[in-house]
């Protein structure tokens, strides 16, 4: 699930981006955020939280809206968690034996089937943006932790695209706009609805809702820019 | 980029006249709770906790499905 830049960068890149561009003037603060939470959706849609992270999880406080509610939750959820039984949770929603409750690959989503046009499409887009599956992962990119560490790397300036003039630019809030709707819109808010309702979810129950409400400021907000 | 003009802080002036694209998207996320730091923390720790494409599967002591090693010399010799 982890997704790095052509070349040596075959590191999770929205974890290093929060931190390179803590200082950068480059991207405005709620810009920062956005990445910020694709960074924190990534995380737990890769793989379950340690100790450290479950912590971390439970001081949230929201700051109003359905956002800061289902940040509430999360907190919530978090203190009640243990990480051994959030990592049994997360082998059964997303890796179970003989088949997981979810799957959450725009493909699948979008047309059933795992690794069918969809993720040809996104192929193409990766080559177009210089975005490389880093060594050593197999998953299919289309996986909606690694999409969301692409979100968080595009809005953090981490990945370029050749403009009119054919120049190099980093991806602007058009260019996120087009990925986002091409890749997550259509599907992935469907994807944290269903694992609200999965019957094995407890924590990921609250993840779901968080990015379910995440998104939909999301695609409000790009309507407003558009 | 931010859409302000220097004339006067984002709170000074008044958002609801003719809110531009920017400024528009930016009361939407404080709204929607949306608003700087709202991750605290949480978003540290997801830097700090983020494993490498190896670590990341392998986590100790769980009961789970873990890609060992092992695991990978099965599923290459067996061609999947």
């Amino acid at each position: 699930m982890v997704v790095g830049m052509e070349g040596q960068r075959s590191v999770v890149m929205s974890a290093d981006l929060a931190q390179d561009n803590r200082d950068s003037a480059e991207v405005a603060e709620e810009e920062l955020l956005r990445a910020q939470v694709y960074g924190l959706l990534a995380r737990l849609l890769r793989a379950p939280p340690d100790d450290g992270l479950l912590a971390a999880l439970a001081d949230l406080r929201g700051d109003g809206g359905g956002f800061g509610d289902a940040l509430n939750a999360l907190a919530g959820a978090a203190r009640e968690s243990d990480a051994a039984a959030v990592a049994a949770e997360f082998t059964t929603l997303f890796i179970g034996v003989g088949g997981s409750e979810r799957l959450p690959y725009a493909s699948y989503y979008l047309t059933g089937f795992m690794n069918e046009k969809p993720l040809a499409v996104l192929r193409d887009d990766m080559a177009r943006l210089g975005i490389a599956r880093a060594d050593g992962v197999t998953e299919p990119e289309d996986h909606l932790a690694a999409l969301c560490e692409m979100m968080a790397g595009l809005i953090g300036g981490l990945f370029e695209e050749t403009t009119e003039t054919g120049d190099a630019a980093p991806v602007g809030l058009d260019g996120q706009k087009r990925f986002y709707d091409r890749h997550i819109g259509a599907w992935a808010g469907r994807f944290f609805a269903d694992l609200q309702t999965s019957p094995s979810a407890r924590f990921y129950r609250a993840v779901g809702a968080v990015g379910e409400q995440f998104l939909a400021v999301e695609g409000r907000a790009f309507d407003l820019a558009a | 980029m931010d859409g302000m003009d220097g004339s006067g802080t984002m709170t000074e002036r008044h958002r609801a006249d003719k809110p531009n694209g920017a400024m528009a998207r930016r009361d939407l996320f404080r709204v929607a709770g949306l608003g700087v730091g709202a991750l605290g923390a949480a978003a540290v720790g997801a830097v700090g906790a983020a494993p490498t494409a190896e670590a990341a599967p392998t986590a100790p002591a769980t009961t789970g499905y873990r890609e060992t090693d092992h695991v990978r010399t099965v599923y290459a010799l067996s061609r999947f």
